[in-house]
């Protein structure tokens, strides 16, 4: 069990020969520190630098600079395996010559633990996988999911490991599979309470995983919190948008005496908001989610007229896609509302829901 | 007008891959052929496309018999799973080769124009100049589409063509390829294991299972009215959950009893009940966690995971041995373990006989 922290982390594939100025960092200034026992992931898009901060904690990578820390003690310069950090990879990593048992044992017997100990532990450890009725099976007849359960139960079944890795562990998983095995990462970690930290592109595994959520795009951090939080308060435009489904709508604005000036509609807004505004400057970015998003069949006191240009209904709720001649905007309705595309819509803007961006940072 | 096949039949080796599949498709129509893996769904867009042909069974197009001619001079266009382009050409080549090789002359500036045309429309007016290899995933993707497009084609068939991207580009692309392909005209055909496709863009679905087709028909129709607990099990978005049920009486009053807890008065369909024994469907977004509306029916249940879908949240449930599925339209988090109150609404139940696993009637229209 413990707490990891990262402590102004940079790191450049550049070499050290080279000018400082010179180099292109894959990550730089990270300051990340996750809690003792934390379901946590790290999202991001491919090459935001998710698999250059992964190796830096297990220790593959030694970081040009920075500090990596675990329970405050500075492993930084430690061998992978001397930081009892686990890693589970994208390919599930089994010996094929092995039973399930001797697979999970394996770790134990590494460490010259006592048979009876071994026993023990791999039977507790499999019992949490649900893999106890199959200790004796062959792991070439197991397919990739329990394979997976397989590599996450050999970093778990040592008492001694601090943190547990998973770097993108459903990439191979049968999509059949997949929720199962989301369903007992969660489970697992809920149930021991490791430190375990979940390496994704995909938003939908990242929330489902993990309490808190570290956001990190072209080598930066760009937000840390629960995704409540990432849903509600997203730090920049990105964040709306990559986060939510669909992704919040992004409009530029500028602040024109009292009102929100849009391409082609303008929106009044509260003193208080003008106040906070004009205090950044005049260009913003408007941020508003589709299922915030008002939408009324007839002309209404502050509403703005659009057109339905596509409505896609998933079953449970529509998006309408509606279009002005400069604005597209996309909403979410319920399913009940009856709707046709072509239609005019008046949209409005509850002002508890809006979200301004200044800068690509949020300000309201 | 449109693409029409009779009584197809096709085996891989001795294995089944279709079995006697008869589908009329009008034009205008953009119809999903639904499926898990291995329902037959390629196999039968290959046949319909005329890259494979039939063991047995005809395939007409506008009328006229096209079993044996072949795909390059059926003037169809193909989209597949993998981005499939022409890695020594440019993005603008690649997307003007069907009009280079075609029979129709095109005039160098109107290729020009349709290549443009299109490579706006799908977003690529940026990267005409460069090369497969040099743009995203996405970025390959449309291009073939565009490819597709540009030819002209009355049918455009379609193999799961969003499976290779993330997430968000799904969602936008679902977007796109709906107005993008429904404003050609003719018939589109398009190949996917997921409901959530079906339901955003299509207007027509047939639900393949083991090489058959179960259900075919306008997309709402197939939706509020499936055939069998298997075409509602698996079109829906995100699940319907099924339980079994049993018809009591109890005074003067018929339940329908799913649990101890779980009783569904269904005095007022007392003349449709012919069975003992029901399979009853629901809908994961017609239960809730708060007392929405009335006459709902509560229960109590312990959450087993709550799965984050960007914007909902997805509950699984336990409750008393049986999983329900919950569809929360709000960003939630309930730890594992976690008591809490169900509410269903009796007014959405889907009844299937138990035995021939046919819908037998609905509780609502």
């Amino acid at each position: 069990m413990a707490r990891i922290e990262l402590e102004s982390i940079s790191h450049s594939y550049d070499s050290l020969s080279k000018p400082e100025d010179e180099r292109e960092y894959a990550v730089s200034g990270l300051d990340i520190s996750w809690a003792d026992g934390s379901a946590n992931a790290l999202l991001g898009p491919s090459g935001c630098g998710k698999t250059t901060i992964l190796n830096i904690i297990s220790g593959l990578l030694y970081p040009t600079a920075g500090r990596v820390r675990v329970n405050g003690n500075d492993v930084t310069g430690l061998a992978p395996r001397e930081r009892k950090i686990a890693q589970v990879f994208q390919f599930p990593v089994v010996y094929d010559s092995m039973n399930v048992f001797d697979n999970l044992a394996f770790p134990l017997r590494n460490q010259k633990t006592p048979e009876k100990t071994v026993k023990t532990k791999v039977e507790e450890t499999a019992e949490i996988l649900g893999l106890a009725d199959r200790l004796k099976s062959r792991t070439t007849g197991l397919n990739a999911a329990d394979k997976q359960k397989i590599s996450l139960g050999r970093s778990i079944v040592r008492e001694d490991t601090a943190a547990v890795l998973l770097d993108e562990p459903l990439t191979v998983i049968d999509p059949k599979f997949k929720g199962e095995l989301r369903r007992k990462l969660r489970e697992v970690q809920n149930r021991l309470k490791k430190t375990m930290i979940y390496v994704t592109h995909d938003q939908h595994e990242a929330l489902t995983f993990a309490d808190n959520v570290t956001i990190v795009k072209d080598g930066r951090l760009i937000q840390k919190g629960s995704p409540e939080e990432l849903h509600a308060q997203p730090a920049t435009p990105f964040i709306g948008y990559f986060i939510g489904s669909p992704g919040m709508n992004l409009l530029d604005c500028s602040l024109d005496d009292g009102r929100l000036q849009f391409a082609d509609f303008a929106l009044p807004i509260g003193q208080d908001m003008q106040k906070k505004m004009a205090s950044y400057g005049k260009d913003f970015k408007f941020g508003i989610r589709p299922e915030f998003l008002d939408v009324a069949a007839e002309e209404k006191n502050r509403a703005v007229e659009f057109t339905v240009a596509v409505i896609e209904d998933t079953g449970a709720y529509k998006v309408l896609t509606c279009d002005r001649r400069n604005s597209r905007i996309k909403a979410r309705v319920s399913e009940s509302i009856s709707i046709r595309e072509g239609d005019r819509v008046w949209l409005s803007f509850p002002e508890d829901k809006v979200n301004l961006f200044y800068n690509e940072q949020r300000i309201i | 007008m449109g693409i029409a096949v009779f009584n197809i039949e096709k085996s891989y080796e001795a294995t089944p891959a279709l079995r006697d599949v008869s589908m009329e498709i009008e034009d205008g129509a953009f119809v999903t052929l639904l499926g898990a893996t291995g329902a037959g769904k390629t196999t039968l867009l290959r046949i319909m496309c005329g890259i494979d042909r039939p063991d047995k069974g005809r395939v007409h197009y506008d009328g006229a018999d096209v079993t044996r001619v072949p795909v390059r001079k059926r003037n169809v266009a193909m989209v597949y799973q993998e981005f499939v382009n022409y890695p020594s050409m440019t993005i603008y080549e690649n997307i003007a080769s069907p009009l280079r090789v075609s029979k129709n002359r095109h005039t160098k500036a109107g290729i020009d124009q349709k290549v443009r045309h299109n490579a706006g429309l799908l977003g690529l007016t940026g990267v005409l100049d460069h090369y497969p290899e040099e743009v995203s995933g996405g970025q390959k993707q449309r291009t073939a589409i565009a490819r597709a497009l540009v030819k002209d084609t009355r049918f455009v068939f379609l193999d799961e063509p969003l499976a290779n991207l993330d997430y968000k580009l799904r969602e936008e692309l679902r977007g796109e390829l709906k107005t993008l392909l429904t404003h050609k005209g003719g018939a589109v055909v398009y190949a996917t294991p997921e409901p959530v496709d079906a339901l955003s863009m299509s207007t027509h679905v047939a639900y393949l299972q083991e090489g058959r087709v179960l259900q075919y028909g306008a997309l709402q129709d197939v939706y509020r009215n499936p055939a069998s607990v298997e075409v509602g099990a698996y079109f829906s978005y995100p699940t319907m959950n099924i339980m079994e049920a049993d018809v009591t009486t109890e005074q003067d009053r018929i339940f329908l009893r799913i649990s101890e807890e779980i009783a569904i008065d269904v005095t007022r369909f007392r003349d449709r009940l012919a069975h003992g024994q029901y399979l009853v469907g629901i809908r994961a977004y017609n239960l809730y966690t708060a007392q929405k509306m009335e006459n709902l029916i509560s229960f109590t249940a312990t959450v087993e995971l709550a799965e984050e879908l960007g914007s909902d949240t997805e509950l699984h449930v336990r409750h008393q041995g049986q999983v329900f599925v919950v569809l929360m339209q709000e960003v939630a988090r309930f730890p594992i373990g976690t008591q809490i109150t169900v509410y269903l609404d009796p007014g959405r139940l889907f009844l299937f006989d138990r035995e021939t696993r046919q819908l037998a009637f609905k509780t609502f229209s």
